[in-house]
């Protein structure tokens, strides 16, 4: 046991606390209500899952390994809550439907939509359509390959399987995507 | 629509929501998740190493009080005591607050019985027996030691001496909660978790004649009544009809005479 006020040549060992949890709130939350936005139906279900993510990741934080990457743990939390509420809910992830008239981009989906135009805003529909009917697996690894960005080390840590196994659900979504499209 | 660029599709799943969007999403939900998480939160408590005579202790401190004191043992022992220690409060290191405690601590070795100041805060206490054990020992005075069988009685369990064993040994706060004052009912000095060299410095700062490595109570210990408020010899005649449940032991008579005992007629202890 070194005597630190004796010798006075060392200084008390310095503390490794994990970051604070608001630090990791102020990082992430953008990201997280993006990806939200994206695998969920409507705002309010984003909304409403943003908060519910929060909540569960400042619980489970203390649990969290110290040194083991936040991002995926946090996309992890938003996956389960994402699952559930399909599975709660019994909705299926639905089509967005813009919800503001005047807005213009919600204007063109609309009449894109109606039209059956093969722009990309009929496009963005029809593969959201498409989406839902993967098996749950294969969507949350494409959701957090092409929504979220994560590579697949991270897709692997947030979905707990290997990485060749979330390289290989990412690219049979793909390749049902494109055999459906 | 088969050969579809693959560009293009991860462009349109990616698409739809502008950064706008999301931007008016999170503003509004902010306020209702910190107030959420502000509903839950775990207090906030000030941790820091410090060094004192006893050796390097983590110590951490919440608004009420000291929430924790820990021997550091070895190198290891740092981080698994901050993880169990952020699962029920959410540390910020601060030196400075933390030091205070270690001067207290310091000031107290050094004899001077009134140098604990500082609140303690209970919150770790494993069970509402632990909680009830280690509130009962706090009234144990400077320069008194307890069985650990009083002490069991005292906090309802006359059969408890090593449910008190283990309450004083998940003690989360030593030295303030001072379980270094608790000892075999034949006088032995008894185990603690930081070390019996430790408990014999705590209490040879509170005044018992002890050496580096003695295992028993001192000759010149007397033992009180609390209900009586009488205080014997150790070989008194009354100790063998006396409540164990009431009995303190005092460094000297000088000790009792303090806390308001009066001395024994039959053994006249002086």
């Amino acid at each position: 046991m070194p005597i630190y006020g004796v010798l006075n040549c060392m200084a008390p060992p310095k503390l490794q606390l994990p970051p604070p949890f608001e630090q990791i709130m102020r990082r992430h939350a953008r990201e997280i209500m993006r990806y939200l936005l994206r695998a969920s139906a409507d705002r309010e279900d984003a909304a409403d899952l943003f908060q519910e993510t929060w909540l569960r990741a400042y619980r489970a934080y203390p649990r969290l390994e110290p040194n083991s990457e936040v991002r995926p743990w946090l996309y992890a939390i938003a996956v389960n809550l994402c699952r559930n509420r399909a599975r709660d809910g019994a909705r299926r992830t639905a089509v967005i439907v813009a919800d503001d008239e005047a807005n213009p981009a919600a204007d063109r989906l609309g009449k894109a939509h109606r039209a059956h135009n093969e722009n990309d805003g009929y496009a963005a529909v029809r593969l959201r359509e498409l989406m839902s009917a993967l098996p749950a697996k294969q969507r949350e690894a494409l959701q957090l390959r092409y929504f979220a960005g994560l590579d697949f080390a991270e897709i692997a840590a947030a979905l707990d399987c290997s990485q060749e196994g979330a390289r290989a659900n990412v690219s049979q979504a793909m390749r049902k995507l494109k055999s459906m499209w | 629509m088969i050969n579809m660029k693959t560009e293009k599709f991860i462009s349109l799943l990616g698409g739809e929501f502008s950064d706008g969007k999301v931007e008016a999403l999170l503003r509004r939900s902010r306020p209702r998740v910190d107030g959420a998480i502000q509903r839950i939160r775990r207090p906030e408590a000030a941790i820091g190493v410090v060094n004192s005579p006893l050796g390097d202790l983590l110590v951490a401190l919440s608004e009420r009080g000291i929430v924790l004191i820990h021997y550091l043992l070895g190198d290891d022992d740092l981080e698994g005591t901050i993880a169990k220690l952020r699962l029920t409060v959410d540390p910020v290191e601060d030196r400075s607050s933390v030091n205070e405690i270690g001067a207290e601590i310091r000031r107290y070795l050094d004899g001077n019985a009134d140098a604990l100041r500082r609140n303690v805060d209970l919150s770790l206490a494993a069970s509402p027996f632990q909680k009830k054990v280690l509130y009962k020992l706090l009234e144990v005075p400077h320069g008194a030691v307890v069985s650990y069988q009083a002490l069991g009685a005292a906090a309802g369990a006359p059969k408890g001496a090593r449910a008190v064993g283990n309450a004083l040994h998940n003690n989360p706060v030593p030295i303030y909660v001072p379980c270094h004052r608790v000892v075999t009912s034949s006088g032995g000095i008894g185990g603690y978790g930081g070390g019996a060299a430790r408990k014999l410095q705590l209490l040879r700062s509170e005044g018992f004649a002890l050496g580096k490595a003695d295992e028993r109570l001192p000759d010149g210990v007397v033992w009180g009544h609390k209900g009586t408020k009488i205080y014997c010899r150790t070989n008194c005649r009354t100790t063998a009809r006396v409540d164990r449940a009431q009995v303190l032991f005092f460094a000297d008579p000088g000790e009792a005479k303090a806390a308001g005992l009066r001395p024994c007629k039959i053994c006249r202890p002086t």
